[in-house]
């Protein structure tokens, strides 16, 4: 089904000609130092071996947190002393064996930071000890070090000078194996084939984090870029596709996809704007050959990511600037979206034509109905029952508690005595829940005698946001709310209103209309079967014509703030109306706020916009209330 | 699992809806095997087949709705007891689950169906109240477990406000924890699961994430309007996580309380302030009165036109505890918090978990350092020996406010720091403009210190941390727990 998919370039052949200078994108606080040439020299010199281990033992020691500096001065302090790479091997292994989980990471950046920068011969003397290092810190550390190591272990695949895994393909696999399973029968078959075996929707997801990763900065670092905005859109959804359950083929080619997505993007620079666009133009073969629909290619295998906006030409909006410089049009973004949709539907249904898109029903809607099946019974269930709150009545005797916690739960996890459901909603709540179960033992045995302890409790303004950051993949890592319903219903509702459209009045079709509320223009595209043009994700209301994800967004969060801002005089109770939402925009400088970037999709920003509002609000009433009570005049204050 | 030792074991065969009873003297341990059909403990399921370890005195019971066989390794003060309350508790949850499914349906803007009254659906936020010994913890504990037990992806917020209870920390705290899965009992130790560690844990209930906030004290009476201020500071966040996460909120919350909220010799509206602080703070709808007429009739009176107010059978299997066993379960909880739990299983058994977790994976390594003096800023809330307000002759005003938070430096004669457990606060507001005088008392904490050594001519302190991250530059407030090793 997915051979085409195949011939997208798996990394390991390594067609593209090497990148210089890679940036790797790591978290806030640290960004690998390019090392100057005329670095000044160390002044203490050392003649032996043992002296020089000492000496840098003592320096490693200072590395107890994520500091670019000393991690910049180790680095450059390694590269002084090339002829010692095995002390400073040996050096940093035991380092990282010894100190504690959260000491670790900053250790494995100065790792990465040293054999990228000086990969002779440094990146062979790791090679040896890397993958039993990589793995067992694996184990030890928590959720959101382990996604950073994986950031990490990412960008291994290409960290070499010649674009290549930095620690050799083999290594390169046997980490990634040994953290996202996956069961290549021939360790040692080196094809790129072994990538296509098992993917785990784990390893997906990580590379979806990374890859959201990347292109958040790049729209950091330049706000108007378009382009990026609207690849982090594809992203946020293609996670949620991806987190709500998708078959192997999906996971397959959402995988290929996404690695040429990250694979172009370094190359796209500024300064080597002379490279032909080849590696584009290959992934589009395939992908346009698949779909036949030349308006739905190259837009997701196209980045212009540039590192730093250091003249002028980055400050203006980059995407004309990359249009001019792209081969093909670029009219239909969010068909990575659609075209996976598609996909779906191919893999499925066998030989149906991927250009129906009205029957492209997103391979979601089965376990959303599922879970909405289940959800329904069980009310119906619990409410079957006459119970009252009174102290007579719960002193009757009732059955149904019996029914409710242990026959309609029938599947338990032998291990915990947890109980789920036998439909498939249950299923796959139980499938995560021995995963959880696995990664956990997993970890077990070699903890003992490495010293756990006791973590310092989470302050007020993360403890009332735990519960949304789920989809960042840190927090809730366990607990059955990790598969949660909300993911699932969020993108059935994005592809539903993604799928509405409004058919464009005749001779308006070279006509460019904008959004109200995004501003953004809307794209008109051919409907073949019914011979229309049409704006897609459009809604008409009161004769403007908006983006139906904008406006569903702007009634929505109109809604749930409405009963807070009821008391609240001035003029933001009237902004149910999207009109007064735009004008609440921000300007597009601030990347995190702009009302058209807030779809569903995007829990961050919803939640930014929400929190804000909330702020004002409790001022607003604290300002009127005589409570006087300490926390109340705490955020008095803070307002 | 080696079943060798045929001797040393006991079979008990439950009846259905019976439970069996057990207590625990200091210094032993008990496994029990559920060898054929279900059972639970205070609302937790066992798996079958797994050998389950108690200690540290603990004082439980297994029940069984369908009827179960269990092993006993090592029997002790035991019974079977026909009689339990675990009906009119089944019926509290069929009845706070419909509550919920109404919120969850009018959340989704689907119709709610049976809601005939027109009422706006809330989930039920819950308040438990009853005297001492009467097995308000337990209740909560069983009324959560249920909860989450659903399979409907419930997380309740389970707020402990008793500060003579450590539930998921050390005694001297109130906060609040999200539970998502069931919470196993062992031992009294962690009455309601345990804060979390570096470590992975089976059940998510061992590696629960508090909120908290340092009362410092185990007495309700040592300084209640510093109580009744941090129980508002819990509530605000509670009702702020819940405005941020809606499907949350409607899992609604369960309050436990301590017995002094309800109890004492002076009018009922004075001492009913901290009741009335967690029904404003939590947005109670549900109090829940165990076992106690009179205080049913004044509850209903207080708030019968408010919110809804229902007496619950008590259970004739709660324990009257005395002080000194309180005593040593605070001692027991301190310990825990810096080391760990470590059961000792009775001979002869050989894999045995502890409230679902391998016994090993409970040991927890504090970290040791010496600072200086000034490294750490130590505040005490109010006088240390301080008469309650009522107390004062008539007239007479305190010089010194309850809420005054006071300096102490260790150099000084009898600073009585040693030994004394400290409470580290969050950092204060990063903007200076936001800042006030009593924001230190608004600031939650990230945990606790323990004083071991102060050497007082060389100006240092050896200081015992629950782990190797850095204390220095902490602002920390004392109570009036101490503990030794």
């Amino acid at each position: 089904m997915s051979s085409m998919y195949s011939q997208v370039p798996a990394y390991s052949h390594g067609i593209y000609p090497p990148t210089s200078g890679y940036q790797q994108p790591v978290g806030p606080g640290y960004s690998y130092p390019q090392l100057p040439s005329t670095q000044p020299p160390t002044p203490v010199y050392h003649v032996d071996p043992n002296s020089f281990r000492r000496d840098f033992t003592t320096r490693l020691a200072e590395l107890t947190i994520n500091s670019r500096p000393i991690i910049q001065s180790l680095s450059m302090y390694a590269q002084e002393y090339t002829r010692w790479a095995d002390a400073v091997a040996q050096c940093i292994h035991t380092h990282i064996r010894r100190v504690p989980p959260w000491m670790k990471l900053p250790a494995f950046y100065l790792l990465d930071a040293i054999s990228k920068n000086v990969f002779e011969p440094y990146a062979r003397h790791f090679a040896t000890f890397v993958i039993s290092l990589f793995l067992e810190t694996y184990q030890q550390v928590d959720q959101p070090t382990r996604s950073k190591m994986e950031e990490m272990l990412i960008t291994w695949r290409t960290g070499a000078p010649n674009g290549k895994e930095l620690f050799g393909v083999i290594t390169q696999l046997s980490i990634e194996r040994g953290i996202w399973g996956g069961d290549s029968t021939s360790p040692t078959d080196v094809s790129s084939q072994n990538y296509l075996n098992t993917i785990s929707k784990a390893q997906v997801l990580s590379e979806l984090e990374f890859t959201l990763g990347q292109k958040d900065r790049a729209l950091q670092a330049n706000p108007w870029d378009v382009t990026a905005q609207k690849h982090i859109e594809v992203l946020h959804q293609l996670r949620n596709l991806v987190e709500a359950g998708v078959s192997q083929d999906e996971l397959r080619q959402i995988l290929n996809q996404l690695r040429s997505l990250t694979r172009t993007a370094p190359q796209v620079q500024p300064s080597l704007s002379s490279y032909p666009t080849h590696p584009t133009q290959s992934t589009t073969r395939s992908y346009a050959h698949r779909h036949g629909a030349p308006a739905t290619h190259p837009t997701y295998s196209y980045q212009s990511e540039q590192p730093k906006p250091v003249d002028a030409s980055t400050l203006v909006p980059a995407a004309p600037s990359s249009a001019s410089s792209r081969p093909l049009p670029t009219t239909n973004i969010a068909t990575l979206y659609n075209a996976l949709l598609k996909a779906g539907v191919v893999s499925e249904g066998g030989a149906s034509s991927s250009d129906h898109l009205h029957e492209a029903k997103p391979p979601v809607s089965d376990t959303a109905g599922y879970s909405r099946d289940a959800s329904r019974s069980y009310r119906k269930a619990v409410l079957s029952e006459k119970v009252k709150l009174t102290t007579a009545d719960i002193l009757k005797k009732r059955s149904s508690v019996v029914d409710l916690l242990y026959n309609r739960l029938p599947v338990q996890c032998k291990q915990c005595g947890l109980r789920f459901t036998d439909d498939p909603c249950g299923k796959r709540q139980m499938d995560d829940h021995l995963d959880m179960h696995f990664r956990q033992n997993s970890g077990v045995g070699q903890n003992v005698g490495r010293g756990r302890s006791r973590c310092w409790f989470v302050s007020p303004e993360d403890w009332t946001r735990e519960g949304t950051v789920d989809a960042k993949g840190k927090g809730r890592v366990d607990g059955p709310r990790s598969i949660s319903k909300k993911v699932v219903d969020a993108a059935q509702r994005d592809a539903e209103l993604r799928a509405q459209f409004v058919v464009v009045p005749p001779g308006d079709e070279a006509k460019s209309i904008y959004c109200p509320i995004c501003k953004e223009s809307m794209k008109s595209e051919f409907l073949e079967d019914d011979e229309e043009w049409v704006w897609r994700n459009a809604v008409r209301k009161d004769d403007k014509i908006y983006h139906a994800t904008c406006h569903s967004e702007a009634v929505t969060s109109a809604l749930s703030l409405a009963a807070r801002l009821r008391n609240d005089g001035c003029s933001r109770s009237r902004s149910r109306t999207p009109e007064v939402s735009a004008l609440r925009s921000t300007p597009p400088r601030s990347t995190a706020a702009g009302p058209c970037k807030s779809h569903s999709a995007s829990p961050d920003m919803k939640r930014a916009m929400l929190k804000r509002k909330v702020d004002d609000e409790d001022g607003s009433l604290i300002a009127v209330s005589e409570d006087g009570t300490p926390a109340t005049k705490k955020l008095a204050l803070a307002v | 699992m080696s079943d060798t030792s045929q001797a040393d074991t006991k079979e008990w065969v439950l009846e259905p809806e019976t439970e069996y009873r057990f207590e625990l003297d200091p210094g032993t341990s008990l496994a029990i095997k559920l060898s054929r059909g279900n059972a639970e403990i205070f609302g937790a399921e066992l798996a079958e087949g797994k050998t389950y370890l108690f200690g540290f005195e603990c004082k439980a019971a297994v029940f069984t709705w369908q009827g179960c066989t269990i092993v006993m390794r090592q029997p002790s003060t035991e019974y079977v007891s026909e009689e339990t309350p675990m009906g009119s508790y089944a019926n509290l949850h069929m009845a706070f689950e419909q509550m919920r499914v109404r919120a969850l349906s009018a959340l989704h803007g689907s119709p709610v169906p049976g809601n005939d009254h027109g009422a706006n659906p809330e989930p039920p936020r819950v308040l438990v109240l009853g005297p001492e010994n009467s097995g308000k913890t337990t209740i909560c504990k069983i009324l959560a477990n249920y909860a989450v037990r659903v399979g409907q992806s419930r997380s309740p917020i389970l707020v402990n406000t008793d500060p003579s209870e450590g539930a998921w920390i050390v005694p001297g705290t109130v906060s609040a924890v999200v539970v998502t899965s069931p919470i196993a009992t062992a031992s009294p130790v962690n009455p309601l699961g345990s804060a979390a560690t570096t470590g992975p844990t089976v059940l998510a209930s061992n590696a629960l994430s508090p909120l908290t906030y340092w009362y410092g004290h185990s007495e309700i009476k040592k300084n209640p309007l510093l109580l009744d201020r941090l129980i508002r500071n819990l509530g605000e966040n509670v009702t702020e996580r819940h405005c941020n996460d809606p499907e949350e909120r409607t899992s609604g919350l369960i309050v436990d309380t301590s017995s002094s909220f309800v109890s004492g010799s002076s009018s009922a509206d004075s001492r009913h302030t901290l009741v009335k602080a967690c029904v404003d703070a939590f947005r109670i709808n549900v109090i829940l009165v165990v076992g106690h007429e009179k205080l049913n009739v004044e509850m209903q009176r207080l708030y019968g036109s408010q919110l809804t107010v229902v007496k619950i059978p008590k259970s004739g299997g709660v324990v009257d505890l005395d002080y000194n066993y309180r005593e040593r379960v605070q001692n027991y909880q301190l310990h825990a918090y810096m080391y760990g739990q470590k059961i000792d299983p009775p001979p002869g058994i050989t894999s045995a978990i502890v409230a679902g977790e391998a016994a090993a994976d409970l040991v927890l390594a504090p970290s040791s350092s010496v600072v200086k003096f000034e490294d750490i800023s130590i505040y005490r809330i109010g006088e240390e020996n301080m008469a309650p307000s009522s107390a004062l002759p008539i007239g007479a005003i305190r010089t010194l406010s309850e809420m005054q938070p006071i300096l102490l430096d260790p150099a000084a004669a009898g600073s009585g720091l040693l030994n004394r457990v400290l409470g580290v606060l969050s950092p204060f507001h990063p903007d200076e403009n936001e800042r006030y005088d009593e924001e230190i008392l608004d600031l939650s904490v990230t945990g606790f210190l323990v004083i071991t050594n102060l050497d007082v001519p060389n100006k240092k302190m050896t200081i015992l941390s629950p782990n190797q991250g850095s204390i220095i530059g902490k602002t920390v407030i004392i109570g009036s727990f101490e503990w030794r090793e």
